[in-house]
């Protein structure tokens, strides 16, 4: 168990170094120096960069300013996905900084969800948990606890409070000895090249002979395209946090 | 949580939506099926035009955040009819909805995505959206409108939609179907759940939907769109 403590909080505290620069055609009353900054894998863009936004809005008149959004080589970053996946989906091949575009303009409504306030950041990351806990425990857990467990969460993710977050989430991640795992694995599989923007199926962690199910069975299922012929290591996004190598048959408990 | 007969397994939802089209196709409502290319899998849609009033209720104004001024004082300054001279905030709009129903396999529900846009194609804002919402309903999205309707990306398409959340869909579904569910099992999923979600975000279901299923339904379905 301690190792696994060691992975969580590897995977909390990963970090991306990335250097913020305002599109060029924003009008600017002063030219804009760019802003550098560790963005944490496990966070969200929005949640994150009110430091970048006040950063520019300095240099800008304030009718020039409506909903900052942030592009990667010409494509907009989906605010709502974890700043670590995005980065593996867009920019792993690439040296470090990170270089992301500032944008106060033109908002790319085909594009991006709207992103207003902290409400929205929220309600977002509580959703995605009660989906995994749908899938996880038929929502059992996260509907027992109270208003101020679900708050914990949000708080723990917002301040980089990785005890106050786990104190909530390991209730999350738990399974009564009886069965051997969760109902079904939360999952999503995301790859650059699709208009899909994931893959997520129904997959139980053991299989009906009772034999644990592993990563190279659940991609097999789901997505063979992704599997190397020689069943070797493949790259996969776990949690969507964090990009690792992992040899196929690590089980998925 | 009510029994099991609330949830859909995805055979089932790709059977009662070609049930469901097929009658549509007969009636002439516009849904039909659309499979995506890679997976096989996929949704209903729908489009059609809607002319509403444009404002936004008052008790939900304390809640928007800043846009929404920007919004009134820029629909305001755009040329239109001489009742606009005044300054009125309420005008008629068409807008064009398109609605998707795809299947969730984490709630095993359908889930009911869509999205509107005015003719010149600028996108109606989430606030927009709950203005809009009907006045039943009013009440319950104004005690939780982040639970309800919010905006999010299509599962399969990856554009941004607004959805109407699948956990308050059972809850919903509930409240309809009541006691004892033996009289349903024969009904089609997608009439009765979409004739009750469906008003919600201003989408009636023709009554002679109530035609796909046994006649315990069609009461349902008049409650539903009463």
């Amino acid at each position: 168990m301690t190792d696994d403590k060691d992975v969580l909080r590897d995977v909390w505290f990963g970090r991306i170094p990335t250097c913020f620069t305002l599109y060029q055609d924003e009008i600017t009353e002063r030219e804009a120096e760019p802003y550098y900054l560790l963005l944490p894998r496990i966070s969200y863009l929005t949640l994150v960069t009110d430091k970048v936004k006040k950063h520019f809005q300095k240099v800008m008149r304030q009718e020039e300013v409506s909903e900052i959004w942030f592009e990667y080589e010409g494509t907009p970053l989906k605010w709502h996905y974890p700043i670590g996946l995005l980065f593996d989906l867009h920019a792993s091949n690439t040296a470090l900084p990170w270089s992301i575009t500032v944008h106060f303009k033109n908002f790319p409504e085909k594009d991006l969800l709207h992103c207003h306030s902290k409400d929205v950041i929220e309600a977002h990351f509580m959703a995605c948990i009660k989906e995994a806990d749908a899938l996880k425990h038929k929502s059992q857990v996260i509907n027992e606890m109270q208003k101020k467990d679900h708050k914990q969460l949000w708080m723990g993710l917002q301040n980089d409070k990785f005890e106050q977050f786990w104190a909530i989430n390991r209730k999350l991640m738990e399974y009564p000895p009886e069965d051997n795992g969760f109902r079904y694995i939360p999952f999503r599989i995301y790859q650059a090249t699709t208009e899909r923007p994931f893959i997520q199926k129904l997959f139980r962690p053991i299989a009906s002979g009772g034999q644990l199910h592993t990563l190279g069975d659940l991609l097999k299922d789901v997505c063979p395209s992704a599997i190397t012929p020689k069943g070797g290591d493949c790259w996969f996004l776990m949690h969507c946090t964090h990009c690792s190598v992992f040899p196929q048959n690590l089980s998925l408990r | 949580m009510a029994g099991e007969e609330f949830f859909l397994g995805e055979k089932r939802f790709k059977q009662c939506c070609e049930d469901f089209v097929k009658h549509s196709q007969q009636i002439g409502d516009g849904w039909e099926w659309r499979t995506s290319k890679d997976l096989g899998d996929g949704y209903l849609s729908k489009t059609h035009f809607q002319v509403r009033n444009r404002h936004i209720p008052p008790d939900l104004k304390e809640k928007n955040n800043d846009n929404t001024e920007q919004m009134l004082f820029a629909h305001v300054e755009e040329p239109s009819d001489d009742s606009q001279a005044a300054g009125a905030c309420s005008t008629e709009e068409v807008v064009r909805y398109e609605y998707h129903v795809l299947y969730s396999s984490s709630y095993q529900v359908p889930v009911l995505y869509f999205r509107a846009c005015f003719l010149d194609g600028r996108p109606l804002t989430l606030d927009e959206i709950w203005g809009s919402v009907h006045a039943s309903y009013q009440a319950r999205l104004q005690e939780g409108p982040w639970d309800t309707i919010t905006q999010q990306e299509h599962p399969i398409l990856g554009q941004p939609f607004f959805v109407l959340h699948p956990c308050r869909t059972t809850e919903f579904i509930s409240a309809v179907l009541g006691g004892s569910q033996q009289h349903h099992r024969n009904t089609n999923y997608i009439t009765l759940w979409l004739s009750t979600v469906g008003p919600v975000v201003g989408l009636n279901l023709p009554l002679s939907y109530a035609r796909l299923a046994p006649e315990q339904s069609t009461a349902v379905a008049d409650r539903a769109l009463s």
